[in-house]
């Protein structure tokens, strides 16, 4: 809300700006500013004409000193025909840049220099004077900046008000809340208007049906009015609140608006069916053009008013077209209501409007105010549009709004709360500053009667908070709190998240953190077949756009994206991870299944560094690195199978992850058509986990065993296997036949080419024994050895090089 | 012909000038070889007395191992001044890139997360997540935010099939967490959370942490005294903490807190939008209603809870201007700021 600082000044005495914006900001508004309206007019100062004599060159020039306070006085060529000597005026130095964008150069002005300007009213946009020179008030301070020195009605108070503080918005509720903080006395402008003719009541009949949405209707009636444009001073005021000035009587329904927060509507009386006002449902299929010229489809939920035959406005939210008050205009019915907040509220979202009115009421106004806005409204209507206010206004109420009438509060109760020692008499009174009367009920208790235009206050922890405010929270003491000692508890997913990510780190990747969202394309893109089960996404009702309409059920088409755009980027290497959810949709308006997933993406390095490896592993084993890694972190042993891999994967370059027999995850190269599918175009590998797989899993405990002080004794073997042989199983069978002094077995090299037959390939394996205690003997290890050998002749085809 | 004291003279002259070990070798020689000056004189010594012979003769010998002495001490000098010759000479240029495993990074959210969960559980705060698809019922109507609600104008949520919705703060996990537990506890909860908002200075997503105690005597000092506690952790010893008065449905009373900007002094700077305050989050008294939603007697017990995004703080520490910038995965922000 915004409005004239001025203004308001005229309803209380108002402490400096800083202190005001300070309080209200702490005490429960929002963005609180002062702003002055109007034109920039930085860098114009008061000036003084110290010295005034004619251009030596010009008639009808003048040549003048003026002082602006910062030394030395200058010269200034002035045609305004009103200055003279010892004027304040407003002077703008050269540089300064005038409201209509010029920017003040020196200049030689019939061959005199002028060193800057004494401006006019309409130089500095303040109105249309280019008569003369504008004339400063005698007793402005020579180098104050011109804003300072004008007082033009040129500020406003521009705040945000909480949703269940509908009563501030307005002048009377903002006088309220200064007289809460700095106290002072509201001056309330007189309501009562000159009455003249025959009673509202022979002009107009008011029926409430819908009861129990139309608490009070008041209805007055004006005769004679001249419908025209508004007086300056009503227009401003308008408009310093951002309302567009329309006519007079308009004009003053807005007016009293701002002033009590009251909506008020006027019609014209003369297009009133039968002069009859009905607050009423909508019939089904009913029609109204509102004010903004849109035909609205009513339905039975929306109140509206009506006359004899027809709906005329939506209640509380917008007037009719064709009632509404014109150039024509002679008589006038002036509404002020009070409607229910939740009908409002429906009606204005259901039809899209927000009006000035629709808020104040869905916030709720002041329930006894009603009558004393629309006699304000008729009163100014009078003294601005002319006219007769009709003696009486027509009442009509509905069933009464619920309202709380009393709250008692526990002043130990309030003090447990908050941490302060008030007793009864401090909490009273500072209640009674926001029109909170209290009378005390013994035992610590205070009653509060709630004022009828706070219809945010329920029970005691709202007068609470009031008292908080009031009292400032500034005041209650800051405590460190008290509590038992216990153990500080982490889920385990989140354990698990975290060692994931310091797995990830510690492998060399970068953390990244993305939207949720993808759409039908990316689940194409990574060639899922239609009844994947990651097919099955959450859609979002509301999504950004399509390509991000559906919540993701796996990160790989986010990642992949990234691989895209990096390179696009030009980054030589992407190595990135996420950790977060993924979304699985069980139906049936359950909640989605919320899995921990863990992907990560490395590319081959596109360039070759100083200190890089000649021959660097295929991508796939620096992958398979990081998971091993990253699953070691969070506490597991990690086994690698061919086969069973996700469709995005490349067939041959791919495994799935396995602890003991579970599978929890997949690790490979990416198959070309998702390479291709999502424009990458560098060599890149793709790891994910299914952390939540990992829940219940028993975790590889380390233990300690005895380090042998006996000599190890080595032997490399380097055996001729078929190409397709899986050499992990080939290690594996090494392990199981070495016997009990292997320590252990490594594979460390493995060749094929010159030397190695066709289909064979050469595989090198490093065995290493130890015993305890004794040293062992070349025949123990020869036979151990030996044991070895035959195996793999047996078992495998292998043969010794 | 020399007497002693001249040779031991001449010696000590020519091995100080000797610069290698072979020019070192060969004034050795010259005084202790076999044609060496010692031994010439030695040699002649058959020609004096026996007296004087035992004289001159232990003369000679004690000049022969003072030379000897000398030589080896000169020697030793040289060969080390050698080696450092020529281990400067096989010396590195030390400006060379280092090798080494490349280097990873958390994300700054992560990082800033974690120093926010290391404060709160050193307070003995215990974790807790919720989901971040949500009900209705848990990311409003249990906060006190009926469907009717004005509040609910101000949240632009992401609405799911099935009628759920992206969580829009991580106040959901208040309820999820509370209910069904007995107060005392003390809970975080730092998430992801959702709006829809497009507008370049926000993100669809961001991230949030939700903190709560419930006790019979937590006060609302209390919350001020956690809360500054924490600022000090965040921002530094002398952060100026401001609590302002304001209204959240599932509070009472509530405040937003703002630190004075660490930028300026208070002073007004684009960074704080020339006010002097940074918002930090919002905080307040747990409203009855929502404790009584959560199954917990709102007579007997009573206790704080506050939220406040994460990547603006992040933001803040790594000087990142947008917070789109932190979601786009880009390698050269994350290399800067990770």
């Amino acid at each position: 809300m915004r409005l004239s600082l001025e203004w308001l000044a005229e309803w209380i005495a108002l402490p400096d700006p800083a202190a005001l914006v300070d309080r209200l900001s702490t005490g429960g508004f929002e963005d609180v500013e002062i702003d002055s309206v109007g034109p920039d007019l930085s860098g114009v100062v008061v000036g003084r004409v110290v010295a005034h004599g004619k251009h030596p060159n010009a008639d009808r020039l003048s040549l003048c000193r003026v002082d602006a306070g910062d030394g030395e006085p200058v010269d200034v060529v002035c045609g305004a025909p009103n200055v003279a000597e010892g004027q304040k005026i407003a002077f703008a130095a050269i540089g300064t840049k005038l409201p209509d964008g010029t920017k003040l150069k020196r200049s030689k002005i019939r061959g005199v220099v002028s060193n800057g300007m004494i401006c006019s009213s309409r130089e500095l946009a303040l109105g249309d004077d280019h008569d003369g020179i504008l004339v400063l008030d005698p007793g402005a301070p020579v180098g104050a900046p011109i804003g300072d020195v004008l007082s033009s009605g040129g500020r406003t108070l521009d705040l945000g008000i909480t949703p269940n503080r509908g009563d501030a918005a307005s002048l009377l509720g903002l006088a309220r809340e200064v007289q809460a903080f700095f106290g002072g006395e509201i001056a309330i402008p007189e309501t009562q208007p000159p009455q003249a003719g025959a009673p509202s009541s022979e002009s107009i009949r008011i029926e409430i049906d819908a009861a129990d949405a139309c608490h009070h209707y008041v209805g007055r009636v004006v005769r004679g009015v001249s419908v025209g444009p508004s007086p300056e001073w009503v227009t401003q005021r308008l408009e310093a609140s951002g309302l567009r000035s329309i006519n007079n009587v308009v004009d003053v329904t807005n007016l009293v608006l701002l002033e009590l927060g009251q909506p008020l509507h006027a019609f014209d009386l003369s297009t009133l069916d039968q002069a009859q006002i009905r607050v009423r449902e909508a019939h089904s299929g009913e029609k109204l053009v509102t004010l903004d010229g849109e035909t609205r489809e009513l339905v039975p939920d929306d109140l509206v008013i009506a006359d004899a035959s027809r709906a005329i406005a939506l209640a509380g939210v917008m007037g009719g077209a064709e009632t509404e008050v014109g150039d024509t205009t002679r008589d006038l019915l002036i509404e002020s209501a009070h409607f229910h907040p939740t009908v409002v509220r429906r009606g204005a979202r259901r039809h899209g409007i927000h009006s000035e009115a629709s808020y104040r009421f869905e916030r709720g106004i002041d329930r006894e105010g009603v009558r004393r806005a629309a006699d304000r409204a008729a009163r100014l209507i009078a003294e601005i549009a002319g006219g007769e206010v009709a003696p009486d206004g027509v009442e009509a109420r509905g069933v009464a709004a619920e309202v709380t009438e009393e709250i008692s509060l526990d002043v130990p109760r309030l003090n447990r709360l908050l941490g302060t020692s008030l007793d009864t008499l401090e909490v009273s009174d500072l209640l009674a500053r926001v029109g909170v009367a209290c009378h005390g009920a013994g035992e610590g208790r205070v009653v509060g009667t709630i004022p009828s235009w706070r219809n945010d206050l329920h029970g005691p922890h709202d007068l609470t908070e009031e008292v908080a405010r009031v009292h400032g929270y500034d005041r209650i003491p800051t405590t460190d709190p008290v509590g038992s000692l216990v153990p500080v508890e982490m889920p385990t997913a989140w354990q698990r998240v975290e060692a994931a990510r310091d797995g990830l780190v510690a492998a060399g990747l970068y953390e990244c953190v993305t939207l949720p969202f993808v759409g039908p394309g990316d689940l194409d893109r990574i060639r899922l077949p239609e009844a994947d089960p990651l097919r099955q996404t959450v859609r979002v009702v509301n999504p950004i756009s399509e390509e991000e309409s559906r919540l993701r059920s796996t990160l790989v088409p986010s990642l992949l994206r990234l691989v895209r755009q990096n390179r696009s980027r030009q980054a030589d290497q992407v190595r990135l991870f996420e950790v977060c959810r993924v979304f699985h949709p069980r139906g049936d308006g359950q909640q989605p299944h919320e899995r921990h997933q863990l992907a990560a993406v490395i590319t081959q390095d596109a360039e070759h560094r100083l200190w890089d490896a000649k021959n660097p592993p295929p991508l796939f084993f620096q992958a398979k690195g990081v998971a091993k890694r990253v699953v070691k972190e969070l506490g597991y042993l990690a086994s690698f199978r061919a086969g069973a891999i996700p469709p995005y994967l490349h067939p041959g370059a791919g495994a799935a992850i396995e602890i003991g027999e579970n599978v929890v995850g997949s690790v490979g190269e990416l198959h070309p058509d998702v390479v291709a599918g999502f424009e990458i175009d560098v060599p890149c590998a793709l790891l994910e986990l299914d952390l939540d797989a990992l829940e219940g899993l028993a975790l590889a405990t380390a233990r300690f065993s005895e380090v042998s002080r006996q000599p190890q004794v080595r032997r490399d073997l380097a055996v001729l296997l078929d190409r397709d042989q899986a050499a992990g199983d080939v290690l594996a069978a090494i392990r199981e036949t070495a016997g009990g002094d292997l320590v252990s077995a490594e594979l460390f090299d493995r060749y094929e080419g010159k030397g190695v037959p066709e289909g064979r390939v050469s595989v090198a394996f490093r065995l290493v024994f130890q015993h305890p205690e004794k040293t062992l003997t070349d025949a123990q290890v020869a036979s151990a050895t030996e044991r070895v050998v035959r195996m793999l002749a047996h078992r495998f085809g292998g043969e010794l090089r | 012909m020399d007497t002693l004291e001249d040779i031991e003279r001449r010696a000590r002259e020519a091995i100080a000038a000797a610069d290698t070990p072979h020019g070192l070798a060969e004034v050795r020689a010259s005084f202790l070889g076999k044609k060496g000056s010692v031994s010439e004189l030695l040699r002649g010594i058959g020609k004096l007395a026996p007296d004087e012979r035992a004289q001159v003769g232990q003369g000679a010998n004690a000049t022969k191992q003072r030379i000897e002495a000398w030589a080896a001490e000169r020697k030793q000098a040289l060969e080390a001044g050698e080696r450092d010759k020529a281990l400067d000479e096989t010396g590195l240029d030390i400006s060379l890139p280092a090798a080494g495993p490349p280097e990873g990074r958390l994300h700054p959210v992560t990082r800033v997360t974690r120093d926010m969960v290391a404060f709160f559980t050193s307070m003995g705060f215990s974790i807790e997540e919720g989901p971040e698809v949500e009900t209705e019922f848990h990311n409003f109507e249990a906060l006190n935010i009926p469907a009717d609600h004005p509040a609910r104008d101000e949240q632009d949520t992401f609405y799911v099939e099935g009628g759920q919705l992206l969580r829009t703060h991580t106040s959901n996990v208040q309820i999820r967490a509370m209910t069904g537990r007995t107060p005392p506890f003390r809970f975080i909860a730092p998430g992801r959370v959702y709006r829809h908002d497009l507008s370049p200075r926000h993100s669809p997503m961001f991230h949030q942490i939700e903190g709560f105690m419930v006790d019979e005597r937590t006060t609302f000092g209390d919350l001020k005294g956690v809360l500054h506690a924490f600022g000090r952790h965040l921002m530094g010893g002398d952060v100026e903490l401001r609590f302002r008065s304001n209204h959240f449905p599932f509070t009472e009373p509530s405040a937003e807190m703002d630190y004075a900007c660490l930028l300026c002094d208070k002073q007004g700077c684009p960074v704080c939008s020339h006010s002097g305050w940074l918002e930090w989050g919002g905080c307040g008294m747990i409203h009855p209603h929502v404790l009584g939603a959560c199954g917990i007697d709102s007579e007997r017990y009573q206790g704080f809870a506050f939220g406040m995004g994460i990547d603006r703080t992040a933001m803040l520490r790594y000087g990142v201007p947008q917070i789109r910038l932190l979601f786009e995965g880009d390698m050269r922000v994350l290399e800067q700021i990770g």
